[in-house]
């Protein structure tokens, strides 16, 4: 792991040489020796690790797919195969530590195998897969840590801020970076673990009391806990940033939170987002900007990202349209190769220094088509039409009417056979002419999606709240597909 | 904090000692110069804190309840009172060089030792939850509170834990956290049952071959009863620690015989006893020797609940804790309404010798003794008795109790489900007689649906269930 101040004024030739060789020390030392899974497909295929000698190299190399890990009920260990673990088999077959145990005797050897021992993990959220562990050993941590510090080096936050961590409490990823980023930076915070675990109106009491300056949260329940604080008459004047995991924000969504903040007290807080996966055990920052989008800042020396055609796989430009495909350099735990995260990244990979703040390392454009929390379902056939649910997301977020929301998909007399229905559930922001609204939202929806709706169902907020599971679910449930299987 | 295993080898003589040099620092050094709240106390009760010289002259000294901390309507700062004012510019360096003429270690505050790092708060059960405000110190002290609690379990890194304490912005589960972390064994943080929901915490401790599951009691026995049917097995489970929840000793021996049932590899139980206000928490090297407390961190006394007089070794009463080292929220003779039934000893450890003061029987909850109004007049009923023998039933999966009134007197209500196999009429027979024997309270049985009792007492709601419901208030 480099420093990070070092590294982001690195010019991007020296970035790629350290790449280059952080990929062939991993391929050659880690991958190929201890991780069973490539290990035996890389021999299965004939490649030999030391032909990689840097990231162009990466194309000779197979992808990973998201069910290649994912456990199943044949194979519920499936995921272990893709930790890095110097087992006693693995060990003795190729005698690496054992020799080194004539030298450094049998304690320096154990010491060793404990460098990988997992102390740490995380799942993913999947709704209908079976949730796959992945693993951090110590010194994945330390990487974890640095990832969170960067995080709030980017996002200029600092030892004097007092951070509310409000991201549900879960063995997942963005509760975690938060925690690890603050004890790294030693920035002062609360990790409440939301608002399921400690309830909305305690987490309002918990702002009041330690007047924090940043807070982090998922986009839909924010704007919920926003609404309610106004209602009752909250003083969030603290406030100066917030910044936002889980799932995109779109820029509506960051005006209604900007307003709400108003309302509260806070002026022109600053709306910060960050894109992060389970399978890379980390998130990066957005570069902050009030109303313009830089990318997101990668951390290079931890991972080397690349862009391909979804469909051919074939890479892709430099900032040219692409899905995502990342690989571990130097973990420990759970490390992947080529991972296609079925993210598409619309403005691509950029490498040139970031015209916003300078900062040198790769970016990714801001604009990523995340599957997010629908990963599962977000391209769906719908009417027989492949439906992106994702396009819902910034036109109801960003709606001015529009307070909650939410998609559901059932059959007609929930008769597997028959005819697919889209239906919208909508609660309104204060009084609205409902006919124009339900025109106005139908003309939308075909356009963003190319789905007609089968029909638009009026709600009163609490009951729209409480069927969304605002204070009860991980995360709210925007889509259901209770189409029967 | 001292080295543990110096603490822990201390004749009680030392340790008192120890006590009241850290008790006189704590009240002149800290209370009387940077604590709102007890500053204010002292000068309004004409208090001088330099006439404590040990210990034995805490008694002197008023108590603290939780009322005293909850912010009232509008104030939500009030429990801000609590927290250690950090040192004014310049107040460290005219200290260091008025001691430094004098050749003197310097013992001016740090300004580090102040700051604010983080935020934890009490369980309220009872009330609303109190913040406690933990510093760089608090948080080192808490981390070193975690690794002795290891010693005192006898655990290793080669133990992989599932910590299963459900997650609250509280000392129980970050302790367990920081020392599983801080031990380097592999462990997993589910946040419990109301996180992740039990089938996931099962798989998890199933995939990761985990020996060591910590849990609240009440749920570790509904896991354990209902692990066959999410198709696991606990071929690899050796101990579980107990904690959140109040675990007495029929809980204890509960576990210890549903493990021997599912062919667990071993079954020991441990306790693990934690305040948040206290902020770190107390481990039991077996079942029955006490808590092992850290004298070095916190001074516990044991008090009359009535009266407030401090009690004799041994003697049953209210746990009253006073920070001996501490910054950000610091409380003296705090009132932790939990009841010791074996009080405090400072006698070594029969078990492990480990000298440290240690807090014996099992823990009673204050708020659940109730007055019962019956035809014979008022009567009072202890409900944590009632929850040791429901413990002790085997043929219990789940249950609550209501306490009505109807017209003037009051009666208590016990709805249960059996566990699998039961025969439910001779259940409810059986229980109605022993809560007769037991118990001077009317009483009725009922028996109800699993969802029913699962979604009532909120087993994957709440941080614990919820057993006993005082419909009299309402």
């Amino acid at each position: 792991m480099e420093n990070w101040e070092k590294l982001y004024k690195m010019p991007y030739k020296e970035i790629k040489d350290l790449q280059d060789r952080k990929l062939r020390a991993f391929m050659a030392n880690q991958i190929y020796l201890y991780s069973p899974y490539y290990s035996n497909l890389l021999k299965e295929l004939k490649i030999d690790p030391l032909k990689v000698k840097g990231i162009e190299d990466l194309r000779h190399l197979p992808f990973t797919y998201k069910w290649d890990i994912a456990p199943t009920d044949e194979e519920p260990q499936k995921a272990k195969d893709f930790v890095i673990r110097p087992d006693e088999e693995i060990t003795e077959k190729y005698s690496h530590l054992a020799k080194m145990s004539m030298t450094g005797g049998k304690a320096q050897v154990e010491e060793r195998v404990y460098d990988f021992k997992p102390v740490h993990m995380h799942f993913t959220t999947g709704r209908t897969a079976m949730p796959t562990p992945f693993l951090y050993s110590k010194r994945d941590l330390e990487n974890l840590k640095e990832a969170g510090y960067r995080l709030l080096e980017v996002f200029e936050v600092t030892t004097d801020d007092i951070v509310v961590n409000c991201f549900p409490f879960a063995p997942h990823l963005a509760f975690w970076q938060t925690f690890f980023a603050g004890e790294k930076m030693n920035v002062a915070g609360f990790h409440s673990g939301g608002g399921k675990i400690v309830g909305t109106n305690n987490l309002m009491d918990a702002f009041e009391y330690l007047q924090p300056t940043v807070a982090v949260f998922i986009p839909g329940y924010c704007y919920y806990f926003l609404r309610e604080a106004v209602k009752q008459g909250r003083d969030f004047s603290s406030v100066k940033k917030i910044f936002f995991g889980g799932e995109r924000v779109p820029p509506g969504l960051k005006d209604k939170i900007k307003e709400l903040f108003v309302q509260l007290g806070a002026e022109d807080v600053m709306v910060l987002a960050t894109y992060g996966m389970t399978e890379a055990k980390v998130a990066w920052p957005e570069c902050p900007s009030h109303d313009e989008y830089y990318g997101y800042h990668l951390f290079p020396d931890m991972e080397v990202f690349e862009t391909v055609d979804p469909e051919s796989g074939e890479p892709v430009g430099e900032a040219e349209e692409g899905e995502i495909v990342y690989t571990s350099l130097d973990w420990r735990g759970t490390a992947v190769l080529r991972y296609r995260t079925g993210d598409i990244a619309v403005g691509g990979l950029m490498y040139e220094p970031c015209p916003n703040c300078g900062r040198t390392v790769p970016r990714i454009s801001s604009n990523i088509q995340r599957k997010s929390e629908l990963k599962e379902f977000s391209m769906t056939k719908v009417k027989g039409t492949l439906v992106n649910l994702n396009n819902f997301f910034p036109l109801m977020m960003s709606h001015p009417d529009i307070e909650e929301w939410q998609v559901e998909m059932r059959k007609r007399n929930d008769d597997p056979f028959d005819m697919d229905e889209i239906y919208l559930y909508v609660a309104t922001k204060g009084d609205v002419d409902r006919e124009k609204l339900v025109a106005d939202l139908k003309q939308k929806v075909l356009r963003d999606t190319e789905v007609s709706l089968t029909d638009i169902i009026f709600k009163p907020v609490p009951e729209l709240v409480k069927q969304l599971g605002m204070e009860t679910e991980l995360k709210e449930k925007r889509i259901l597909d209770n189409r029967p299987k | 904090m001292e080295a543990w295993s110096k603490v822990s080898k201390m004749p009680a003589a030392a340790i008192r000692k120890m006590q009241s040099e850290l008790l006189q620092k704590m009240l002149n050094e800290q209370l009387a110069e940077r604590h709102p709240y007890y500053r204010t106390l002292f000068k309004e009760n004409n208090i001088n804190p330099a006439d404590i010289k040990s210990i034995e002259d805490l008694k002197e000294l008023p108590l603290t309840g939780k009322k005293d901390i909850l912010p009232p309507e509008g104030e939500p700062r009030h429990p801000k009172k609590f927290v250690l004012e950090p040192p004014a510019e310049g107040e460290k360096k005219s200290k260091k060089k008025g001691l430094a003429l004098f050749g003197k270690k310097d013992t001016g505050p740090e300004p580090e030792q102040y700051k604010f790092h983080t935020l934890y708060f009490t369980a309220g059960r009872t009330a609303k939850p109190i913040p406690i405000e933990y510093t760089h110190l608090d948080l080192a002290n808490l981390r070193e509170a975690g690794a002795r609690a290891i010693d005192v379990w006898g655990l290793t890194r080669d133990d992989t834990m599932v910590n299963a304490f459900t997650y609250a912005p509280n000392a129980y589960f970050w302790q367990m956290y920081y020392s599983t972390i801080d031990l380097g064994s592999t462990a997993l943080q589910t946040g419990g049952g109301k996180v992740l929901g039990l089938e996931k915490v099962l798989k998890a401790a199933h995939t990761m071959e985990a020996p060591v599951m910590a849990v609240a009691p009440g749920y570790a026995i509904y896991a354990l009863q209902t692990l066959e049917n999410f198709g696991f097995t606990a071929e690899n489970l050796e101990r579980i620690i107990t904690g959140i929840d109040y675990t007495p000793m029929e809980a204890v021996d509960k576990i210890r015989r549903l493990m021997q049932a599912v062919q667990a590899k071993d079954n020991r139980v441990q306790r693990f006893y934690s305040i948040s206000e206290a902020k770190s928490g107390w481990a039991e090297c077996e079942p029955g020797y006490g808590y092992h407390t850290f004298p070095d961190h916190v001074l516990v006394e044991i008090v009359d609940p009535e009266s407030g007089e401090v009690l004799g070794e041994g003697e049953k009463g209210e746990v009253v804790i006073t920070h001996l080292e501490a910054a950000g929220t610091v409380l003296l003779r705090y009132r932790t309404d939990d009841i010791a039934t074996g009080g405090l000893v400072t006698e070594p450890c029969p078990n492990c010798k480990r000298t440290v003061p240690r807090i014996m029987g099992d823990i009673e909850r204050k708020a659940q003794y109730y007055e019962l109004r019956g035809k014979e007049g008022v009567h009072l009923f202890n409900g944590n008795h009632l929850r040791k023998l429901m413990f002790a039933r085997d043929d219990v999966l789940l249950w609550y109790a209501e306490i009505n009134r109807t017209n003037s007197d009051d009666n208590l209500k016990v709805v249960v489900k059996g566990a699998s196999g039961t025969d439910e009429a001779a259940l409810l027979q059986s229980l109605n007689e022993e809560l007769g024997s037991k118990f001077q309270v009317q009483s009725s049985v009922e028996s109800i649906s699993l969802d029913a009792v699962v979604n009532k007492i909120g087993l994957e709601k709440f941080i614990t269930e919820k057993t006993i419901f005082d419909n009299r208030q309402s």
